[in-house]
């Protein structure tokens, strides 16, 4: 598992977000782009490509890109 | 003399160990019902089991989202005077990633388990005649949500069913009716109120002029589609959501 690889998948999914503007350090919630339907797709692209389930609450407890990546490696 | 009077009626209620099965089950049971409640989780169906008033009642463990265990527990059955298709489940998922591992999981049980327990039980003649069949399906199925794309569906598809089911067995009396809420206080209430922002939940709550459903709200419509007081019912669909639709949508 690779952060960076786990970024550029993020910034494939939410469309909005142009290649390589997001970071480790990145706190996703303030993206303008942000909305409860990215909430969804981040949920959405973890169950698939890493076979974990994250709730909203999970969510809800992340800042940053780093923090997500750190608790989907923790869940795995 | 009450009109809902459901003694002498004997009941199957599938979800009943959450939510809307639960307080439907405990409703029914009030009213004079014998009941028979499945769900996957026999652990809290029998707290489901524990809150029944009357006697006769009995846990039938099954996994509708098997054909095995459709099977199982219609061999199990008594002649039934009414089903409660209240098992559901409600899994958020964008569009461009639903495969078919997702239909499935939300098809199996939305579905495809009431469509076949409602087959078997009408080849294996267990569903009375005059007997009452309600189907739980949401407002949603007209109304969208943004995740709902799965969920929805299934409902629109069951909504359509039941019409059909009930046109093919209103010579033998046997009813088929629809109900449709809007957001009910449930475990599914709370994860869907989880998901939102709090901003949004905010503007939620006011598009429900008479708030939010509560479990006994609807329990309270099924207990009255069971009865002999909905006997010229079939085939509809009671649209149930505080005034949601009247206001907003």
């Amino acid at each position: 598992m690779d952060i960076n690889n786990f970024i550029k998948e993020l910034e494939e999914e939410f469309e909005e977000v142009e290649a390589n503007s997001l970071k480790p350090e990145t706190s996703f919630r303030d993206l303008p782009e942000w909305s409860s339907m990215h909430a969804l797709i981040v949920i959405a692209l973890v169950d698939i490509q890493y076979d974990v389930l994250l709730t909203g609450n999970d969510l809800r407890s992340c800042e940053t890109i780093s923090d997500l990546f750190t608790l989907i490696k923790k869940k795995r | 003399m009450n009109l809902i009077d459901l003694s002498n009626k004997t009941i199957l209620i599938t979800g009943a160990s959450a939510g809307i099965g639960q307080g439907t089950a405990k409703l029914i049971s009030e009213l004079g019902a014998r009941i028979f409640i499945t769900g996957r989780d026999i652990e809290r169906l029998k707290k489901t089991f524990d809150s029944l008033s009357g006697t006769g009642h009995q846990i039938l463990p099954a996994d509708l989202s098997e054909e095995k265990g459709i099977e199982i527990l219609t061999k199990e059955l008594p002649e039934l005077d009414g089903i409660v298709h209240s098992a559901g489940v409600i899994k958020p998922f964008p569009v461009k990633f639903i495969g078919k591992k997702h239909i499935d999981e939300v098809f199996d049980i939305n579905l495809f388990a009431p469509v076949l327990l409602t087959s078997a039980v009408l080849k294996s003649k267990k569903l009375k005649a005059g007997a009452s069949m309600i189907f739980l399906s949401s407002i949603s199925s007209q109304h969208p949500y943004q995740g709902g794309a799965l969920y929805t569906s299934s409902k629109a598809a069951i909504e359509a069913y039941c019409r059909a089911v009930a046109q093919e067995y209103a010579h033998k009396k046997i009813r088929a009716n629809c109900i449709s809420p809007g957001l009910v206080k449930t475990a599914m209430f709370k994860e869907t109120m989880n998901a939102m922002t709090e901003e949004k939940r905010a503007t939620y709550a006011e598009k429900y002029p008479l708030g939010y459903g509560e479990v006994k709200d609807v329990a309270s419509a099924i207990a009255f589609f069971l009865s002999d007081a909905s006997r010229w019912i079939t085939g509809a669909n009671l649209q149930m959501d505080g005034g949601l639709s009247i206001n907003h949508l």
